[in-house]
């Protein structure tokens, strides 16, 4: 067999390893920004979503995107059964496992906007909806040969099709879902329910920053050039940008070097860089993760002042910063490594890919949001509703959802204090 | 007044026309603590019979200091001249009474217990000299901030000297073991008030969003700052704007005293008459949204003289200590 094929297998297939261990990335991520009483039913969903996720790709989802069809949907190649793909210059198999594994992370991204007051059902039924209507369109239009690809849309690793779908479901989610009780007062002023565990959430981004080297160095699909080694110096420069972005921007407005904003920007450089990592110079990399760290920040105050409850950030450091990231590469792309489109802004190529950028964002985005929106609220009146009870929120998610605490010794003094003040 | 409904009644009816004067208001916190404390006293013969011997009751914290708000809560002990079990019960009991009738006068109870009903806090002159020898050579953070606590003990009731002496004996110690420099650690941590970019940092979640907690960034440099002054001076005095007035030239030169006198003053009033004190929570707290551009310019300037004053006093006793 041919050894650079063999290579590239190899290689993607270790991209989709660290990609799918970016699942338990998130797991601590989003149980350590939210509270205790939560965190068994977050880890478990978080894995179960996972599941259902790889299965209905399997069967259909991979069809959607990559099978022969129209520039809006493609129609082949459902239930994939391991043979390889024409024109691959690696293993089918392994690629098929590498985009399972991106679609996996879309869906726990959109999940963000669910947490801490979703019902679990709700979670099983979008888990399937989103993987065969809202995802699949999107990566078929850009990665799938659909009509974003002709017109030549730059999405290396998936800014777009990844982050931003998943944050645009979860906003179509938080917005259908309202606000964790609590999180505002009557005078319309937010409370900072904080994150259990900062030293999680600080964990979880180090885990999704190296798993990022399979999701960005790993999207070359191919060993050739080793040219993955300078998408992942680009990727490693944007998180480290980011972080000391937000720090600053923190430190300036606030007073305070606040933590969960500084990992909140090493995340938003991450996933800006998504779309750019392959085409653009390593300074421009600095500062599209600077700049990233700097809008997480404004973005994440935003969300908050327009009553958008966003437990995790997931609308600011997927959507916002996934945004700015796709539209980065339409300002920064040079002339070499723009292999796909055309170059940026500052190289010269005038604003024509900067216009196809942004309309990926604009259909894209809209199309994730609008076609969520519709999908979660007609699941609210078939399901008698998508929240649990007041009842059930306040006692966790843990007890009402699974049974029992995530933190058994922990929580039941909690609730035993609650209970004597009721019964008082 | 006979009871503690009647002094809560006569507060209500009261503070009103106060709460807008610093002086005044504080005036009426000291008449109403004293008929308190006649009160309870009369409970206490009634029930237990004379007092036993001679004893100060003193006020401590922003009451201490003549500086509460129309809200605070109570910190305050008691110094009785002669050691005896009987006598000690006696006084704890007497303590236990002043703080329910405070509490019912509308003083909420200290979260540190710092109250006359803690036998910490209600002892004997002998017992509390020792007490506060052992503190000062303990010298750990929560001995001195019990020291720190101490020296802002103002005598509201019964024999003044008594307080005196023993905080005159505090002081000796402070200097003789050099225990200064541990009282500035003490109180180093300061809160923000003012950003890099000369913006005022005011509360970014929960119910005081939008406001500046004044409490902690704006007077607590100026007190903790004059504070430690007044310890090396030996002022015995307990009110900021007193203890200003006598630190030597020294110290603080006076053309920086009367700067400081008219900001703490001034920041006093804009406490009463700006925010919204309508408890003692409240009380701590100016919303930003309601000031003028004028009023605004005149906080900042506050915030950055408390920091420079604060940053003085710091240079002043490092350099001094070493």
């Amino acid at each position: 067999m041919d050894t650079l094929f063999l290579m590239n297998s190899l290689w993607v297939m270790v991209g989709a390893i660290l990609v799918i261990l970016m699942i338990g990335g998130f797991i601590l991520l989003e149980t350590g920004s939210t509270r205790m009483k939560n965190a068994g039913h977050i880890a478990g969903k978080t894995i179960l979503t996972f599941g259902i996720s790889s299965i209905i790709f399997w069967a259909v989802g991979y069809g959607l995107i990559f099978g022969e069809g129209n520039p809006l949907i493609g129609l082949s190649d459902f239930f994939y059964s391991g043979y390889e793909v024409e024109g691959l210059a690696l293993s089918g198999s392994v690629f098929f496992l590498f985009q399972l594994a991106f679609a996996g992370i879309s869906l726990t991204i959109a999940f963000g906007g669910f947490a801490e007051r979703a019902k679990l059902g709700a979670y099983l039924v979008f888990a399937v909806l989103f993987s065969v209507i809202v995802y699949p369109p999107i990566a078929h239009w850009i990665w799938g040969g659909g009509w974003l690809a002709e017109h030549g849309k730059q999405d290396f690793a998936g800014s777009t099709v990844v982050h931003l779908t998943g944050a645009m479901a979860a906003l179509a989610a938080t917005l259908i879902l309202k606000p964790r009780i609590g999180k505002y007062n009557k005078d319309g002023s937010a409370n900072n329910l904080a994150g259990h565990n900062q030293v999680f959430t600080a964990l979880s981004v180090l885990i999704l920053w190296v798993g990022w080297f399979g999701f960005n160095a790993g999207s070359t699909v191919s060993v050739d050039g080793a040219f993955f080694g300078f998408v992942a110096i680009n990727t490693n420069l944007a998180a480290g940008a980011g972080v000391i972005a937000a720090m600053i921007i923190s430190w300036m407005v606030m007073g305070k070097a606040d933590v969960p904003m500084m990992l909140n920007g090493a995340l938003a450089g991450l996933v800006a860089i998504t779309a750019s990592c392959a085409f653009v110079d390593t300074w421009a990399a600095v500062l599209i993760g600077f700049i990233s760290g700097l809008l997480v920040f404004y973005s994440i105050r935003f969300f908050e002042s327009k009553k958008i409850d966003d437990p995790i950030a997931a609308l600011s450091v997927h959507g916002t910063a996934g945004v700015w990231g796709t539209l980065s590469t339409g300002l920064f792309a040079t002339p070499e490594l723009a292999t796909v489109g055309q170059p940026g802004l500052f190289y010269g190529g005038g604003l024509h890919q900067l216009g196809v950028q942004a309309l990926g964002v604009v259909s894209s985005g809209a199309f994730a949001f609008i076609v969520s929106f519709i999908l979660l609220t007609i699941m609210k009146s078939v399901m008698n509703g998508l929240r649990v009870t007041e009842e059930e929120e306040i006692i966790g998610l843990d007890m009402s959802e699974h049974g029992s605490y995530g933190y058994p010794e922990m929580v039941k003094v909690e609730k035993t204090a609650i209970e004597s003040k009721l019964n008082a | 007044m006979d009871t503690y409904l009647e002094i809560r009644r006569f507060r209500d009816s009261q503070s009103i026309w106060v709460s807008r004067n610093h002086i005044q208001l504080n005036q009426l916190h000291d008449k109403i603590i004293h008929s308190v404390i006649t009160v309870s006293i009369k409970q206490m013969e009634d029930r237990y019979g004379p007092i036993p011997c001679p004893f100060t009751f003193f006020m401590m914290g922003s009451a201490g200091r003549f500086e509460q708000s129309l809200w605070s809560d109570q910190d305050h002990g008691i110094i009785y001249q002669q050691q005896s079990t009987e006598i000690q019960e006696y006084f704890l009991t007497l303590g236990k009474e002043i703080s329910l009738g405070l509490h019912l006068s509308g003083y909420e109870y200290c979260d540190g217990a710092v109250m006359a009903s803690n036998p910490l806090w209600c002892k004997s002159l002998s017992q509390w000299s020792l007490q506060l020898e052992s503190w000062s050579l303990d010298s750990s953070w929560e001995c001195i901030r019990q020291l720190l606590i101490f020296i802002d003990g103002r005598s509201l009731y019964g024999e003044p000297e008594f307080l005196e002496n023993l905080k005159k004996k505090v002081y000796q110690t402070i200097h003789n073991e050099k225990l200064l420099k541990k009282a500035l650690n003490n109180t180093l941590y300061l809160k923000k008030g003012i950003g890099v970019l000369g913006q005022i940092l005011v509360e970014t979640h929960g119910l005081h969003s939008g406001s500046l907690n004044i409490k902690e960034k704006a007077l607590f440099p100026y007190v903790n700052a004059i504070r430690l002054l007044a310890i090396k001076g030996n002022i015995l005095e307990t009110t900021t704007l007193s203890r200003l007035e006598r630190l030597s030239e020294y110290e603080l030169p006076s053309i920086k005293r009367e700067l400081y006198k008219k900001q703490f003053l001034k920041l006093l009033n804009f406490r009463l008459t700006l925010s919204k004190p309508d408890n003692y929570e409240n009380s701590h707290y100016l919303p930003m949204t309601s000031l003028t551009k004028e009023q605004k310019k005149e906080i900042k300037e506050i915030l950055k003289n408390g920091t420079d004053l604060y940053r003085y006093v710091r240079n002043l006793i490092e350099k001094e200590e070493n």
